[in-house]
């Protein structure tokens, strides 16, 4: 809904790219950071105990509802569904989909009692991972992320440092440490929480990356 | 009573200092008295104080759960000024500043009362529009009170980090220089030892239980050292005034809070002044003894606990590194909590209750350290006569009735 | 720092969390037929209980949907946690109230769903 050509990251002045193309032999860091930028977001309320509620989400985006608050459903760079409360969702989709997805959901609810929102842009995706991911965030987020508490496909809203996030585990590296994150974070904390966790990395080592996108 | 002087000093240093006398008595309660005061904090002390002093009531009872000065009064951050908005509440605070001024000599006990001025930061426009307003407001009211600009603080106040880049820079500031500290258990007990003199029975490890009443008129308190008659009943508890109300049988608009402080390891004299500041929620000053004093806000939620959340301490030295950049190495010895008894209007309650003869002082919330003398010496007016002197009138319980709130939560919300 | 069961989200730190003041207060109907007195009291009057007070809570950076718990403000014992607009579960209220200070808050109540 924004023209492409006027779309711009909240991040776009620390110009990721060039420093990923500068990190890109680094090979000693535990935190690694990139930016997806213009990751497809539609907010969804509805009714979970309709079932024609349900059916009719999974019909419009292939994906079915996740089984639970704070759980996910459908795959990390396709579309998936973040369940953000007993009754409202969060629709990911790569970026360029979304307004397909919105027009194909908006007619899809029309007939239910539901409440479907364009936001995407609202906010960017901070994509985190290496051996010290979950070290970095745990300075400032009191989320209990250790692994018997919070493993891939869970997902929950809380604060990092001073800032609301969304929170999606995405990975995670059977036998090691590793883990990756999604970190949903508005737009005018972006820079904050980008400053914030380059600053928690230090002592792990920090390195830039450009995610993949499919 | 024993006076204090530096030859009573030399005296008692010679025999060893054993021949002090006890600074007050430990009476076990009559049966009645003429009026009992509940709480032996330092607003119920001053009361029973000025009681005896300018009314010559002496026939009193100050009852007190714990030990003297253990409710909020020994847990204060000392702060004393009186640079209020509202007419009501700076005619209050300028009183009660006006007798601290002269209450080391007025008890002959040395309450450490320090003029170092009160510095209140302003980090942003709507904080220097509140400033500006209120210390208009102050200075047509007599109460010395003065802007100063980035520049000016800076020079008051060295080790301030003064950079306009931070995230809340220090646009500007009122500074009352009369305003200060006071040793907080030496205003208790040099309330209590002159109120003991007096004649007045402070009796400590005794809780009131029950108020007994007849006709709507209070008879008495019942307590955990048996029942004690009086026909004049002051409650002056803090922040277990919904309490007594509750055994009374009326209600208040008083909520319940921890609010936290911490003393920093002692350092060399570094801030000779207080400084505080609402919208990054920090207040700081140095003590005699070199420790940094250090207050915060309330916690989110109503509790008893005198503890406190332990996220809401990390704001406030998150706040106070960043005011203070030199403070970063510094190591917090102590924390404690109280529990503060707060208004919705951030004013204090000092009146009649539905109840005949039973008079509260309450709601003085985070701030009423300040407000000691003033309000036990209008307290015991109240007490003494049956109505409110025109200093406490406006704050009576009926203005959450009327409308006429005092609302002070610019000056006092946060502030102490 | 409380640890605050989330009726939809499970144990939480407190600084997720906003408190909403005391529980059940309904507002009046008709506030032009309530006396002075009545209004004050709706507006202003509350119960600050020490022990067992039912509050309300929102959970602000989580899932922010609005809920019910009852905890006893002397101790911080969280009693049981129940939904907007649901009465407090009896045998909550009944039990004795704790006097250790130091015990740890349990999910009680619904418990938490995951
Ligand atoms: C951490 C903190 C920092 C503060 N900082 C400042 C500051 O910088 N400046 C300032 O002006 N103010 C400050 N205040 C507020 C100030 O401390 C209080 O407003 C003031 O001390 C209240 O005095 P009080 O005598 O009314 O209450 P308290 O000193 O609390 O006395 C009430 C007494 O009543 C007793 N009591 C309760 N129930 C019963 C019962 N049933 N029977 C018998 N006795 C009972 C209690 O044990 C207690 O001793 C602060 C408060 C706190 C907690
Ligand atoms: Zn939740």
């Amino acid at each position: 809904m924004v023209d492409g050509y006027l779309r711009q990251s909240p991040l776009a002045h620390l110009h990721l790219d060039a420093r990923a193309a500068n990190d890109i032999n680094v090979t000693d860091a535990g935190l690694m950071l990139g930016e997806r930028r213009h990751v497809g977001m539609i907010n969804l309320r509805g009714e979970p105990a309709d079932p024609a509620f349900a059916a009719a989400v999974k019909k419009a985006v292939g994906v079915a509802l996740p089984d639970g608050i704070n759980r996910s459903s459908g795959k990390p760079l396709s579309i998936h569904i973040l369940a953000l409360g007993p009754d409202e969702w969060l629709i990911v989709c790569p970026p360029g989909t979304e307004d397909s997805i919105f027009g194909k959901m908006t007619k899809a609810m029309k007939p239910l009692h539901a409440a479907v929102t364009m936001s995407s842009e609202a906010r960017t995706v901070i994509q985190l991972a290496g051996t010290d991911a979950r070290n970095g965030l745990a300075k400032g987020c009191p989320l209990d992320l250790h692994p018997r508490a919070f493993g891939p496909g869970q997902c929950a809203q809380s604060i990092l440092g001073r800032a609301d996030i969304l929170i999606h585990q995405t990975g995670s590296n059977a036998g090691s440490s590793d883990a990756s994150y999604d970190l949903f974070v508005l737009r005018s904390f972006a820079e904050y929480v980008w400053t914030w966790l380059e600053d928690a990395g230090r002592e792990y080592g920090v390195k830039v990356f450009s995610p993949a996108e499919k | 009573m024993q006076k204090y002087s530096i030859f009573s000093l030399i005296k008692n240093a010679l025999a060893y200092h054993e021949g002090w006398e006890k600074v007050w008595r430990s009476p076990e309660p009559k049966s009645e008295y003429d009026v009992v005061i509940i709480g032996g904090g330092g607003h119920g002390l001053a009361t029973a104080f000025y009681l005896a002093k300018e009314h010559g009531i002496t026939n009193v009872a100050v009852i007190e759960k714990g030990w003297l000065g253990g409710g909020n009064t020994g847990r204060n951050t000392t702060i004393i000024r009186s640079n209020y908005l509202w007419d009501e509440s700076a005619a209050m605070y300028e009183k009660s500043l006006q007798l601290y001024e002269g209450l080391s000599q007025e008890l002959n006990f040395n309450i450490m009362l320090s003029q170092r001025g009160v510095l209140n930061l302003a980090h942003n426009l709507s904080d220097l529009r509140e400033i500006e307003r209120r210390v208009s407001a102050n200075r047509l009211n007599g109460i010395d009170s003065e802007i100063l600009n980035t520049q000016e603080i800076k020079e008051f106040v060295p080790i301030i980090n003064d950079s306009p880049n931070s995230r809340y820079p220090v646009l500007g500031g009122s500074l009352q220089r009369r305003a200060g500290t006071a040793r907080h258990d030496a205003v208790a007990w040099g309330f209590a030892r002159g109120a003991d003199t007096r004649g007045v029975d402070i009796i400590q490890q005794c809780e009131v239980t029950g108020i007994r009443q007849s006709r709507g008129k209070v008879t008495g308190v019942e307590t955990t050292k048996g029942l004690i008659k009086a026909k004049k009943v002051g409650v002056v508890v803090a922040g277990h005034s919904s309490m007594l109300a509750d055994m009374a049988g009326f209600r208040l608009p008083v909520n319940s809070y921890p609010l936290q402080a911490l003393v920093s390891e002692p350092v060399k004299p570094v801030l000779d002044t207080v400084v505080m500041s609402n919208t990054v929620h920090v207040y700081v000053s140095q003590s005699d003894k070199g420790e940094m004093v250090l207050g915060a806000g309330i916690d989110g939620a109503h509790g008893y606990t005198q503890r406190g959340s332990l996220h809401v301490i990390e704001g406030q030295l998150g706040a106070l590194c960043e005011l203070f950049p030199i403070f970063s190495r510094l190591r917090m010895m102590r924390q404690w909590g109280g529990i503060v008894d707060t208004c919705p209007d951030a004013s204090p309650i000092v009146g009649k209750t539905p109840i005949g003869g039973l008079f509260i002082n309450c709601g003085w919330g985070t701030g009423g350290f300040k407000g000691t003398p003033g309000s036990g010496w209008a307290f015991a007016h109240t007490l003494a006569t049956g109505e409110p002197h025109e200093l406490n009138a406006p704050f009576n319980l009926d203005r959450f009735t009327t409308g006429a709130l005092i609302d002070e939560h610019g000056a006092a919300a946060v502030a102490h | 720092m409380l640890l605050i069961p989330c009726p939809f989200c499970g144990e939480r730190e407190e600084s997720e969390f906003h408190q909403g003041g005391e529980a059940h207060i309904v507002r009046p109907k008709d506030p032009d037929e309530l006396s002075d007195a009545e209004w004050a009291d709706y507006l202003f009057l509350r119960k600050n209980t020490k022990g067992l007070f039912l509050e309300r809570w929102v959970h602000l950076h989580g899932c922010r949907r609005w809920f019910n718990m009852a905890r006893n403000t002397a101790t911080n014992e969280i009693i049981a946690v129940y939904k907007m607009g649901a009465q407090p579960p009896k045998a909550a209220i009944n039990k004795p109230p704790k006097t250790a200070v130091d015990k740890p808050p349990k999910a009680v109540g619904k418990g938490a769903k995951k």
